[in-house]
């Protein structure tokens, strides 16, 4: 398989260097025929803040030119200055286990980045859009995103929050049963409170409150997520009829006191009030741990969550190995079968045994002297079906590769030939 | 059908077990089999614990609720039954193992004890004593699971309060799911037992010439029916709310559980199993 893939990765280059050749999609658009116009390859690629890789398959016997395509990629970001060193080559099968491994999100920064399959998706829509994407590259990628859902579904790779901002949602959603129908305040409008006010609106929070000492930033901050701003200086009276508080502010004094939220508990009608603290200095007392229905966690804790979650990501990881080993294995034995002769034996035995069943089943309804007559008969009708189809699949060769490994598989396809049979044929 | 009878009063207890046994597979191991079955292996336990009750009436030729063993077979059934219909309900079935301990224990203890009763007091296949037994047995299938339910409930309580992120953290139901759960059950619990506090007092002077209302059982029933009461109330009012709900679910457990056995043995008068 003449497969290649070129990869900068947070494996291989810092993100200074990374961030010089990230693609948008719409440079990806129009790159992706410039490199099919050069080097006569099928390419596909996709870019994250985490990684670009592009991927070229050739029909040709001759290797691929690893420094050519690196060459193109840089040119394509005016960076050809990058040094090769921050590039990662890989082969065919070692480049769709790595393909496999990235769907799967064990390749990533955060393992199990759920962000990073629809990147692959992307990659694969944007290359179909382009028209380089192929026969052979499309089922590969259609393979890894089949890999990837496999991981995320059969496995816990992308379960538990890896983010302090989203970890605290998820605690919330532990103690509330439906966001919907809670209310959240805000207290702060750093890069802390916007992520969390940003994580709440996602999950559909009924009511969403922002308040901060600069007013402007509160109004930025409430146009963002959809939010109601509240004075700085009124936020105390509203402490009653809201569920979830996160303070982020910088203050030298507690900003909700225990005694404070004691009272406050004593009035509230609802049940539980959860309390985020991502403030350094801490924004609410300690004390109001001991505070019953009251649940309050700081950045220790969250912190704390957070590495248990990564560490909980990290045990699956030779389950995912397992899945990724059992789709390359599966995608391998489908491209062997996918070369005429294997195929040509197969539908040969296929239909070789249709004919030998139906024979077997109908031979005493004939006299035992054309009993042999019916065997040369039968055989003689499927040699000049067969004849045409495979006399065309051997001549194939001229024909576009990637329309032959169609023109194969679509056969395959239509016949119910087993892959895996083909495989042992092979071997 | 003694023979059917006495065969069930083995099996059903080996049944619970794997049930239970199975749900605890799912839940701490995470097994996909265990998964994929457990919800059919309860729905036959049921079936036949439905049909074991069935034969046992046919056979002894009264309901199963003369002695303190069949009716906690009866309460076996009860809470297994209410649980299966809150997991096809809920479509959540994280909390079956914690639940049909109790069922397991219910029935592991009645069919060790149990004793075949062929002659019982008239009374007792009197309209009022099913309506008035029925709607007590309800109200502790009621009160077990409303029990387990606020057991858990403070479990994910302290372990949210502790940061103790493990596997009750990430398995259980959230609190508020708990709290509503265990709420329903207190609810019905009240409801059930007002209902056979009642039919007790309008049947029970026309039926035993002995009736006293200073039974220890009788007023037992009547303090925890109240504790219930007093629950609901401070709910609804806002005084209570919460893990002080909760800790009234388990508490209560425990008194009915007191009531049933020692206020039953050793204390009650007129108002005894046999």
């Amino acid at each position: 398989m003449n497969l290649l893939c070129v990869s900068i990765s947070h494996h291989t280059a810092p993100l200074e260097v990374r961030e010089r050749l990230w693609f948008s999609p719409e440079e990806i658009r129009s790159f992706l025929p410039n490199i099919r116009d050069h080097v006569s390859v099928d390419a596909a690629m996709f870019s994250t803040c985490n990684r670009t890789e592009l991927y070229a398959f050739s029909s040709d016997e001759q290797p691929l030119e690893f420094d050519r395509l690196r060459n193109l990629l840089a040119e394509g970001k005016s960076a050809r200055d990058i040094p090769a060193d921050s590039f990662r080559f890989l082969t065919g099968v070692d480049a769709v286990d790595h393909l496999f491994r990235v769907a799967s999100g064990i390749d990533s920064l955060v393992i199990g980045d759920v962000q990073i399959l629809a990147q692959v998706k992307e990659g694969l829509f944007l290359a179909q859009e382009a028209g380089t994407s192929g026969f052979f590259l499309t089922k590969l990628f259609q393979a890894a995103l089949r890999t990837g859902k496999r991981a995320r579904s059969e496995t816990r790779i992308g379960e538990g929050a890896v983010s302090v901002s989203y970890a605290a949602v998820e605690l919330a959603e532990k103690i509330f049963d439906d966001l919907r129908e809670k209310t959240a305040l805000v207290i702060g409008a750093g890069e802390m409170a916007q992520l969390t006010a940003k994580h709440l609106r996602g999950k559909q929070i009924g009511t969403l409150y922002i308040s901060n000492r600069t007013p402007e930033r509160s109004k930025h901050l409430a146009a963002m997520v959809n939010a109601t701003v509240i004075p700085y200086e009124q936020f105390k009276d509203h402490l009653g009829g809201v569920d979830i508080v996160i303070a982020s502010v910088a203050a030298e004094e507690y900003v909700l006191t225990s005694p404070m939220l004691a009272e406050i508990n004593k009035r509230r009608a609802t049940g539980a009030l959860f309390l985020i603290d991502i403030g350094v200095p801490r924004n609410i007392d300690p004390a109001v741990r001991k505070l019953e229905n009251v649940f309050l966690y700081d950045l220790d804790s969250l912190n704390g969550l957070v590495h248990e979650n990564e560490l909980k990501r990290k045990n699956e990881i030779p389950k995912v190995n397992r899945i990724v080993g059992e789709e390359q294995s599966e995608f391998t034995v489908w491209l062997s079968g996918l070369h005429a002769t294997p195929t040509i034996s197969a539908l040969s035995d296929l239909i070789e045994s249709i004919r030998k069943e139906e024979v077997e089943k109908n031979i005493n309804r004939f006299e035992p002297r054309d009993r042999e007559l019916l065997n040369l008969v039968t055989k003689r009708i499927i040699n000049k079906i067969l004849h045409t189809p495979i006399v065309n699949l051997k001549n194939g060769s001229d024909e576009n590769h990637s329309e032959r490994l169609h023109t194969i598989s679509a056969l395959r396809k239509l016949f119910g030939i087993d892959g895996e049979k083909d495989a042992e044929h092979e071997a | 059908m003694g023979f059917f009878v006495d065969s069930f009063n083995i099996l059903l207890p080996a049944f619970y077990f794997i049930v239970v046994w199975t749900y605890g597979k799912a839940f701490f191991g995470d097994a996909v089999w265990a998964k994929a079955i457990k919800s059919r292996l309860l729905i036959s336990t049921v079936s036949f614990h439905f049909l074991y009750l069935l034969g046992r009436a046919i056979e002894f030729n009264h309901p199963p609720v003369t002695t303190i063993f069949e009716i906690l077979s009866v309460l076996a059934f009860c809470v297994a039954f209410a649980y299966l219909i809150i997991e096809i309900r809920s479509k959540s079935g994280e909390t079956g193992y914690f639940i049909l301990n109790i069922a397991f224990f219910f029935q592991f203890v009645s069919s060790v004890f149990i004793r075949d009763l062929l002659e019982v007091p008239e009374i007792l296949r009197s309209n009022f004593f099913g309506l008035h037994v029925g709607a007590a047995l309800l109200g502790y299938a009621a009160i077990t699971i409303s029990a387990v339910y606020g057991f858990l409930y403070l479990m994910l309580y302290h372990q949210i309060k502790a940061s103790n992120f493990g596997m009750i953290y990430a398995k259980l139901p959230n609190l508020e799911t708990l709290e509503r759960m265990s709420y329903t059950g207190f609810k019905m619990a009240f409801v059930f037992l007002g209902i056979a506090i009642l039919v007790g007092f309008l049947w029970l002077p026309k039926t035993f010439l002995d009736v006293s209302y200073s039974d220890p059982k009788l007023v037992g029933t009547i303090l925890l029916w109240l504790l219930y009461g007093i629950g609901i109330v401070a709910k609804r009012l806002g005084e209570w709310k919460g893990r002080k709900v909760m800790i009234l679910s388990v508490w209560g457990f425990g008194i009915t559980i007191f009531s049933m056995t020692v206020v039953n043995i050793f204390f009650s008068g007129f108002h005894n199993f046999y």
